[in-house]
């Protein structure tokens, strides 16, 4: 039979589609579970090294034990500060909910600091062992969004950690808010200063002085890329702020003391 | 014999992918920035040429003329997408460096161009070291780039400090021009110009 013939012609194209798509199947039988397990340890890698659990990983710790052993997952209704019961934790996503009119809401372009547009009426915040909390942050970087988590110790106001998770920044420039030396100075940074007020900021590398009052309120910017320093800034004044998770924060004090 | 040690080892000076033919740019300049990066897409790379070579010279007797392009083009997605899938599955913060440019080896001028010009008229074997060896070719130019661009740009080499940078407290004030995408250029530039003046003959 002649190749160009038309009956060869389909047969030749029927047999290597149903041959492709067998292959193609089978691979993405193997990877759905993997890649759904890798986000959440993805996830799970960035809360503990916000929580300051780096050095037990570093160190070989198994992250899911560490994980499940010293982290809660809990649901906070932003606009009350509560923990709320209102959807099921386990199965609520934060970046979906963005988009779901019903469980978002729009911020107005006078408050959205961060850049978002959107907020989730609920946050996926972890609670650790020591009463210390891990709170989702998020807003618009240079190129792109920025995704990350900051932990708060019990008091409220203490910076315990302070970690990206994904981000578009320039390599080599905006793209250093993953340096760990640029990191360790969050820690021990307060976010609101002795009156309550939101006090922490991200000044312009240079603009930092160690003696200064507020330098417990200060960190210091990144060479070369002043804009990522400013969306991040940014970010830090608005999930600190009344729409983020001021009252959350304060009940957390209030209750403590 | 002969024949077998040409195609493997000719595509990786004498008729090199990237530097002579000027295939698969795109990624070249796009995955470089790291050696490990660099690493990983040259092994998807020559997967891809060499199964691909191999399955389409193991059917080229049989794929009818007026559709053979979409032929190749269906056997190079589907072992792309594979690649593609695993390395989601087993490497995955491999894959989120690579984005997307392991699903852009489909459109990698150097897979359809081998399949087109060598694994039509050649023996599944031939083709097959054909395929790794424009694999290979593409993944010495893309090392080669890999390699000047993280130690001059992170002053390391596959994520080990050799220079100790200024922002992690060290000496070395890294070259941000390396960090970007057009840097290969001007590196991509200075190997075809190195490998044309060591063999004169490859000039046009």
């Amino acid at each position: 039979m002649s190749n160009d013939s038309i009956f060869k012609t389909f047969l030749v194209a029927f047999l290597l589609c149903v041959v492709c798509s067998i292959l193609v199947c089978l691979a993405a039988i193997v990877r759905i579970d993997k890649e759904a397990y890798n986000k959440q340890l993805e996830i799970r890698k960035t809360v503990l090294f916000a929580g300051g659990y780096q050095q037990q990983i570093d160190d070989g710790g198994n992250i899911d034990e560490l994980f499940t052993s010293n982290m809660e997952l809990k649901l906070v209704d932003l606009a009350t500060g509560e923990y709320t019961t209102a959807v099921d934790a386990a199965t609520y996503d934060q970046k979906e909910a963005v988009d779901n009119p019903e469980l978002s809401e729009k911020i107005p372009a006078d408050l959205d600091v961060a850049g978002i547009g959107t907020r989730a009426k609920y946050a996926a915040i972890y609670l650790e062992k020591s009463g210390a909390v891990i709170l989702p942050i998020r807003g618009a970087g240079m190129w792109g969004p920025m995704y990350g988590y900051i932990a708060i110790a019990a008091d409220g106001t203490t910076v315990k950690g302070f970690t990206f998770y994904q981000h578009a920044e320039t390599p080599g420039l905006g793209a250093e808010v993953d340096n760990p030396n640029w990191k360790k100075q969050w820690p021990d940074k307060q976010v609101y200063n002795s009156s309550g007020k939101l006090a922490l900021k991200v000044v312009k590398k240079g603009k930092y002085n160690p003696n200064a009052a507020d330098a417990v309120n200060t960190i210091d910017g990144i060479a070369g890329s002043t804009v990522t320093g400013s969306k991040v800034h940014g970010i830090i004044r608005y999930w600190f702020g009344e729409n983020g998770y001021a009252p959350f924060l304060a009940k957390l004090k209030a209750e403590r003391g | 014999m002969a024949k077998a040690k040409d195609a493997l080892l000719d595509p990786l000076f004498n008729n090199n992918p990237i530097a002579l033919q000027i295939l698969g740019i795109c990624s070249a300049l796009a995955v470089t920035n790291k050696l490990s990066t660099a690493l990983t897409m040259t092994i998807a790379v020559t997967l891809v040429t060499a199964c691909s070579n191999a399955a389409i010279s193991a059917i080229r007797n049989h794929i009818p003329n007026s559709i053979r392009i979409i032929v190749q083009m269906t056997i190079i997605a589907t072992l792309v997408i594979i690649i593609d899938q695993m390395l989601k599955a087993y490497l995955y913060e491999m894959s989120k460096a690579l984005s997307v440019y392991v699903g852009l080896i489909i459109t990698n001028c150097i897979v359809m161009g081998r399949a087109e010009a060598y694994a039509m008229k050649n023996p599944v074997g031939l083709s097959f070291l054909d395929g790794v060896g424009n694999g290979l070719g593409y993944g010495i130019v893309l090392l080669a780039v890999g390699f000047v661009r993280e130690l001059f740009g992170s002053g390391k080499l596959f994520g080990v400090t050799i220079l100790n940078t200024v922002n992690d407290g060290g000496w070395y004030v890294t070259n941000g021009l390396m960090l970007l995408a057009p840097s290969a250029f001007f590196l991509i530039g200075f190997i075809i110009w190195g490998l044309r003046t060591w063999k004169p003959e490859l000039q046009e």
